[in-house]
């Protein structure tokens, strides 16, 4: 009887973890109240699922919660967040897209190439709502919208940035989870070093390797790496690894180095206020934009499906001037940015 | 209190078993060096014996140590923690709520606190409701990470600086270095003797803006190990975890240490994730990655001794910190690899282990063989570098290994046999 007593509470503690960690790691859609079936052409309701990290990761998710967030104010459409819990499964992402679909959103936009097998599945099933996933091309259908960034065309700007502010010839690119998507911004950003410094080093490092994508949320690991390449030399390291960047920035502003942001102006976050003085520029990523216009898009009735890639050309990415680092060198920056929107310079987006 | 000294020395076989004198250790530590020397001669790898690889294995080594402390707490009193994860966790949300808005050392005190009431989650399960260690761990593992993720989203999501699911930017502890050493050491280093040069290398790492939670992980492992192996408190802990009902019999009161042994452990682990919150600068959801199950096999491999469970801890950093800051060592590494298997073929050897022997001697040339016909490691494989190098030197060290005897086992008080 006592050992029954034991298994039981082990039991209940089991379902108070589950119960926890679920509620956690979801909000409870806004309209549970039934409203399926077809909603009116006119009503546009917007579900956006995040990727791990979610609302205040001062970076990607940030800024794909600004774009909401705008759409929101201006065309006062009604929107339900969803957050990714760490480690979870395709699976899980699905249930999640389906719950958003479920509960009458017509527009549901998915944050993240994580999302890719999940939304493919979920979008089949539900025809009449609009779906869009960040940072990958792979799911097809004639209701999906990819939205995609040329992330190598940004990073080719501040690797020339970095070339000419190394003094050292020696640069770092930090890699938070070794995936096709942060390889572009390897190729991308060796390959504007390389424009302005043929001879330079780019020293790479990949803080893990998939399926452990821990390497995105792992400040520790990305000041150890970043110490590594500072003692071998490096002057300027890049971190393109989410959370993990934090280290990295951190180990740059100990040694007196320089940091490059990625995917936000890093320079003018709240969280990295005590390491801006070592970000000469960032790598924007204009997620923002891409939702804003996508939610745009679906509400005006000009919804199209497939590739939508947002380059250098259209403002999808930039790079950032805040702090006047890089005062001296931004005319040189502008020419090689025209060079790559007239197409003079090809920048590869794979190895 | 000689009843409880008589339990100790009768039920466990180990110490039967000759020790190796603390000149041995010397002598073996002295040998490493010479080899690691070796090596980075050969490779060129600098990285091997470099400061910033000290300090970054260093750092690195800390929370896992500190998981495993934690473990050899609980084992030794026969309790299985598995949820050192689940406290660990605790600690890291623990750290970032107060560490943010009272210090570095606030933070540390209330992620031990947080850690403590995991631990004794885990006691009131496990001792008193008999619970089996591994669910209740398991259900500690779950639950953890859900609470932390629900906390944060409370209290750091308007936070400045801080977001659902990390908190603001935590001030790191005080860092130290030994007066006028470095410059000395690190003008040897830089001449790079054989050697000489990297001894300086390692003395440098480990005296140079050593930060004061490292000291404090270090003082802990040297008081633990004097807590449960010379005091009569420790004597009758350990008791519990060989022959509890044996220990009642002579008047301990199995239930109190064992309380006090898993409440410990919770302390311990909830340091550690203090410990790496603060050294990251935030807390961060899944921060923890995996490091607590890590030291439970650092524990393991330290046979369930702080000198043991320091060392594996130790090479797990070390390799760690190698991994992350170049491919060089890495490679290196190999070379290092097989001259350490090719030593362990030849001790097992003499030790009359010929099959075990002759598997570390093939596994060694295997390696050097790696080592002299490619340029570097696949970057793929170099992340499983702290892994494939802990498992070897676990696997071949493992046949001398033993666990405290009545470890898992749930215990009833007045129902021995």
């Amino acid at each position: 009887m006592r050992r029954m007593r034991g298994v039981r509470l082990a039991a209940g503690l089991f379902a108070l973890g589950i119960g926890l960690a679920s509620c956690a790691s979801d909000t409870q859609p806004g309209g549970d109240g039934g409203t399926s079936g077809a909603p009116a052409p006119s009503t546009v309701k917007v579900g956006l699922a995040y990727d791990i990290g979610g609302r205040g990761d001062q970076s990607f998710n940030d800024s794909a919660a600004r774009g909401l967030d705008k759409a929101k104010s201006e065309f006062g459409v009604e929107v339900t967040e969803l957050e990714a819990a760490q480690g979870e499964t395709d699976a899980q992402k699905e249930d999640r897209l389906r719950q958003l679909a479920e509960s009458g959103h017509n527009v549901i936009i998915a944050v993240g190439f994580a999302y890719e097998k999940a939304l493919s599945a979920a979008a089949a099933d539900y025809p009449e709502a609009k779906f869009a996933i960040i940072d990958s091309a792979a799911p097809e259908a004639a209701n999906v919208a990819n939205l995609t960034f040329a992330e190598h065309e940004g990073s080719f700007l501040v690797g020339v940035v970095a070339g000419l502010k190394s003094k050292t010839g020696n640069v770092g690119f930090i890699g938070g989870v070794n995936t096709p998507l942060i390889q572009k911004f390897e190729v991308g950003f060796e390959q504007g070093v390389k424009a302005v410094k043929p001879d330079a080093t780019v020293q790479v490092k990949y803080l893990t390797q998939p399926p452990d994508f821990t390497g995105f949320n792992d400040p520790a690991k990305g000041t150890t790496a970043a110490n590594g390449m500072l003692d071998a030399g490096a002057d300027v390291i890049y971190p393109a690894a989410g959370g993990s960047g934090a280290g990295a920035f951190e180990a740059a502003k100990a040694k007196g180095a320089m940091g490059i942001g990625v995917d936000s102006d890093q320079y003018n976050l709240p969280a990295l206020a005590n390491v801006k003085d070592v970000i000469i520029t960032s790598m924007v990523k204009n997620v923002d934009v891409a939702v804003y216009d996508f939610i745009k898009a679906v509400k005006d009735g000009q919804f199209k499906s497939g590739l939508q890639v947002y380059d250098l050309a259209s403002g999808g990415v930039s790079f950032a001037t805040s702090g006047g680092k890089i005062d001296d060198i931004v005319p040189q920056v502008e020419e090689y940015k025209e060079k790559i929107v007239s197409g003079e310079i090809q920048v590869k987006d794979t190895k | 209190m000689s009843g409880g000294l008589a339990v100790g020395q009768q039920t466990a076989p180990a110490a039967r078993r000759s020790r190796l004198s603390p000149m041995t250790y010397a002598l073996i530590a002295l040998g490493a060096l010479l080899v690691l020397s070796a090596v980075r001669v050969i490779t060129g790898a600098g990285d091997l014996t470099s400061t910033g690889s000290v300090q970054a294995a260093l750092t690195a080594a800390v929370p896992i140590a500190m998981a495993a402390l934690a473990g050899l707490w609980a084992e030794r009193a026969g309790v299985i923690n598995i949820g050192l994860e689940g406290m660990m966790v605790l600690g890291t949300f623990g750290a970032g709520y107060a560490g943010y808005q009272w210090g570095p050392w606030a933070g540390v005190v209330f992620g031990l606190l947080l850690g403590v009431l995991g631990g004794l989650l885990h006691a009131v399960a496990t001792v008193t409701f008999g619970v089996d260690h591994i669910i209740s761990g398991v259900a500690i593992n779950l639950l953890a990470p859900g609470a932390a993720l629900f906390l944060s989203k409370q209290f750091f999501a308007d936070a400045a600086g801080g977001g659902q699911k990390q908190s603001p930017r935590i001030q790191d502890a005080e860092k130290v270095s030994v007066p006028g050493l470095p410059d000395l050491l690190g003008s040897i280093e830089d001449k790079r003797w054989f050697f000489v040069s990297d001894l300086a290398g390692i003395l440098r790492g480990l005296t140079t803006q050593v930060s004061l939670l490292t000291v404090l992980a270090a003082v802990l492992i040297a008081g633990s190990a004097f807590v449960l192996w010379k005091t009569p408190l420790g004597l009758r802990l350990r008791s519990c975890g060989e022959a509890p009902v044996a220990a009642e019999s002579l008047g301990v009161n199995v239930y109190k240490y064992k309380y006090l042994a898993v409440t410990a452990s919770g302390a311990f682990a909830g340091l550690g994730g203090a410990i790496l919150a603060v050294t990251s600068g935030q807390f961060r959801d899944g921060q923890t990655g995996g490091r607590g199950f890590i030291g439970l096999a650092a524990m393991i491999f330290g046979n369930w001794r702080p000198g043991g469970l320091a060392t594996g801890a130790g090479l797990f950093g070390y390799t760690d910190a190698l991994a992350l800051r170049g491919s060089l060592a890495v490679h290196a590494l190999l070379l290092l690899l097989a001259i350490a298997l090719v030593v362990v073929a030849v001790w097992q050897y003499r030790e009359g282990a010929p099959v075990l022997s002759a598997v570390s001697a093939a596994i060694g040339v295997l390696f050097a063989w790696w080592y002299f016909t490619s340029d570097g490691i696949p970057p793929e494989l170099v992340g499983a570098a702290p892994y494939v190098v802990t498992i070897l030197v676990l696997a071949l060290a493992s046949q001398r290994l033993r666990a405290p005897r009545a470890v898992g086992e749930v215990y009833r008080r007045g129902e021995g046999k």
